[in-house]
């Protein structure tokens, strides 16, 4: 388990560090900013990471859907169901 | 369990009755009454934005009127109800106790309600259902406010003593063998949404008092004409109602964790994290109700802040979503109506709530702020997920309720209807307000994009009259006719599934 | 019951990786947009039921409409004389709220010439939905 919490811990530092530079690194302010484009693009880009997402979750719903309906050929009854019990 | 319609008893002794089967078919009849009211209205609503130029309604007042009531009756003759009739019915069964804890404070909650709801709906308000000083103070035609105002604060009470019962008859009722871990989520999700109900609604009940006062003329907490701050009521406001978002989403997940292992033939996958997302919630609630408020001239700091605590709320929402889906993972799934709705309303609980997290970076407050992006997002909220779970497992409640099946085929249709007319109408809101159209306003000038996509709402706006024509045909014709259930295992699911839903109502 | 396994935790850390993606982004660029250049001119807007006034610095006052000159920064200075409006000029995506006995300041720079809709974006009463204005861009 806690080899588990390392490694995420270890993943999620390796994504986050690069991210927050990233974004830190742009420059300040010039001096007539074009405040529409920036934000304008921030919303795309968070639009692409939202759609980005939902494309994984979505799919993964569609698809659990698909294969794990009853009346699917290779649906088999669950352990659970065999045991009578819950 | 009840069965109303088998061995039919006289209406009054439902009505004077505290047993908590009795109680909750009153609020499940009456939230869906109230439904329908609000449906009606949004109907109404939608029939006037069709297209440029009034259709239906004649002035702008009565459409001021007809949205705030809409929203009102929604959120508070609807969600509320329908969530507190399901708690009474399971909880108690849930905790192996024989009723709720109070079974006269639980009636006396319930016969609150009706008299709110008469003020409201007589009344009919005009200043949207957040009563924003200082025009409900110095503006708002009386006595429609003072109306709303007395309604809205008879229903904080009874929402308040509602949820004192919940708490005492989880916390304290509860079976001694039956340890606090392995309370089903069900009954978990009432104890957290009860407890954010206490910790929050006491604030917005302090707000209508003082607005109140405010209108009588006696302060001027609100009014900057005599020294007031607006914004202090918008504070206290959401200070209750952002929390009340998961007051109303919380029993709703609780609800589709009802369904979904169930309709899976699976246990939960993880009751530990159900519990832990839940107690994560009902913390978090209470650290972004400003970002309601970006707009109204916050520093940078108080924005930050907020849209921090905005986004802490995200990973265990999203916790509960992993957890429905493992569940469903290797599960021999049978799609009746109830599984339907509850997969339909976690689909689009993901939408809202990557609605949600685009929405709470502080500059796209920018663009969307009031506009129609927040109507589409919130609708899938309130609607897309708390409204599918409710219907889901009203469906789910039916046999045991009446005694009697539901018909199969017309619950499928309903679902569809809704589910498809929902996407055309809430995802259309979302790109509406990003071609700039403000929410709350009875009409608009001609611009192409915006007529078209106004068009195209009220069009899924009626494809899902049309699916709740049906679910209401269904429910009455069902009630009285249907086939008789199996009680022992209405849905054909096999194995033992079961709380003990053969106990009975001792007036039977 | 179940309990967690690893790729639940995996699948949280990606969520709060993503969190903190959008949360660095928009505090960002929020600094970006919120910093006013020293030259902005500063236009006086107020919101009444239901229309909008609006004075330049030069004290010349206009209702209903607003002349600006492309390439030029301007600072709104938003305040009300009864009940809440919604400053907004979706084109640029200027917005803030007018509140009486407040000012709330938000500044940009058009750069295009034309005639832009400016709107009310708070409930405001009996003619919110039509509290409109016009902003017209100079090319000079």
């Amino acid at each position: 388990m806690s080899k588990v919490f390392h490694l995420s811990i270890i993943i999620a530092t390796l994504t986050i560090i690069p991210m927050v530079s990233l974004a830190f690194a742009a420059e300040t302010a010039g001096e007539y900013l074009d405040r529409k484009a920036e934000i304008w693009n921030l919303f795309f880009r968070m639009m692409t990471v939202a759609f980005v997402v939902g494309g994984v979750i979505a799919g993964t719903m569609v698809w659990q859907v698909w294969r794990f309906r009853e009346s699917n050929p290779k649906a088999k009854p669950t352990p659970y169901e065999e045991k009578g019990e819950l | 369990m009840v069965l109303e319609l088998k061995k039919a008893r006289p209406v009054w002794q439902i009505m004077f009755s505290t047993h908590h089967t009795d109680v909750g078919l009153m609020y499940l009849i009456f939230s869906i009454l109230a439904m329908f009211i609000g449906g009606a209205m949004a109907i109404a609503l939608r029939v006037e934005l069709f297209a440029p130029g009034a259709q239906l309604i004649e002035d702008s007042m009565s459409f001021n009127r007809l949205f705030t009531t809409h929203g009102t009756t929604m959120i508070f003759l609807f969600l509320l109800p329908s969530a507190s009739a399901v708690g009474n019915y399971l909880v108690p069964i849930m905790v192996r106790y024989k009723d709720m804890a109070y079974p006269k404070l639980n009636a006396i909650a319930f016969w609150m309600i009706p008299p709110a709801a008469v003020l409201v709906w007589l009344g009919m308000a005009d200043f949207g259902w957040y009563a924003n000083p200082p025009y409900s103070v110095i503006s708002s035609p009386a006595p429609a406010a003072e109306m709303w105002i007395f309604g809205l604060k008879v229903l904080g009470v009874s929402s308040i003593l509602g949820s004192i019962n919940f708490v005492v008859t989880i916390l304290k009722c509860k079976h001694p063998d039956l340890s606090i871990g392995k309370v089903p989520l069900l009954a978990w999700s009432f104890l957290s949404s009860s407890i954010i109900v206490l910790a929050a609604m006491p604030t917005f009940a302090a707000a209508l008092l003082m607005l109140l006062t405010d209108r009588l003329g006696a302060t001027g907490f609100f009014n900057p004409a005599v020294g007031g701050d607006p914004i202090a009521y918008q504070h206290l406001f959401w200070f209750t109602f952002h929390p009340e978002v998961y007051v109303l989403v919380i029993p709703a997940i609780g609800m589709m964790y009802e369904i979904i292992p169930r309709f899976s033939r699976r246990p939960i996958f993880s009751q530990g994290s159900g519990i832990f997302a839940f107690v994560m919630l009902s913390l978090v609630a209470f650290a972004s109700w400003a970002h309601h408020m970006y707009a109204t001239g916050m520093t940078f700091t108080e924005k930050t802040v907020f849209m921090i605590g905005t986004l802490a709320a995200v990973p265990a929402s999203a916790m509960h979503v992993f957890n429905f889906l493992a569940t469903m993972w290797n599960g021999r799934i049978k799609f009746a109506t109830p599984m339907m709705w509850a997969v339909g309303g976690i689909a689009l609980f993901f939408a809202a709530g990557a609605g949600g997290v685009v929405n709470s970076a502080m500059p796209l407050d920018f663009i969307t702020h009031d506009s129609y992006w927040v109507v589409g997002h919130f609708h899938l909220f309130v609607f897309g997920t708390i409204a599918f779970g409710t219907i889901g497992f009203i469906y789910y409640l039916f046999p045991y309720v009446t005694g009697r099946m539901y018909n199969e085929k017309w619950g499928v249709v309903h679902f569809i209807l809704v589910f498809v007319g929902a996407c055309i109408t809430f995802f259309t809101q979302h790109i509406l307000g990003l071609y700039g159209m403000p929410r709350r306003i009875y009409d608009y000038p001609e611009i192409d994009s915006w007529i078209q996509m106004n068009a195209l709402i009220s069009v899924g706006a009626m494809i899902m009259l049309v699916g709740m024509g049906i679910f209401l045909a269904n429910l009455i014709y069902s009630s009285a006719k249907g086939k008789p259930a199996n009680l022992h295992d209405p849905f054909g699911l096999g194995g033992k599934y079961y709380y003990p839903y053969e106990q009975r109502n001792p007036h039977h | 019951m179940g309990h967690s396994n690893w790729p639940e935790w995996i699948y949280v850390a990606v969520v709060v990786a993503l969190l903190c993606y959008v949360g660095a982004e928009a505090w960002n660029i929020e600094n970006l947009v919120e910093h006013v250049p020293e030259d902005a001119e500063v236009i006086k807007v107020t919101g009444q039921q239901w229309f909008w006034s609006f004075e330049h610095e030069d004290g010349t006052k206009e209702i209903g409409e607003l002349h600006l000159k492309k390439d030029h920064a301007y600072k709104f200075e938003i305040t009300s004389k009864d009940v809440n409006h919604n400053f907004n000029i979706h084109e640029y995506v200027v917005l803030l709220d007018a509140v009486p006995g407040q000012i709330n300041t938000v500044w940009f720079s058009p750069n295009e010439a034309g005639e832009f809709d400016i709107q009310c974006r708070e409930y405001c009463g009996l003619i919110h939905y039509n509290m409109r204005a016009l902003l017209i861009v100079e090319d000079v």
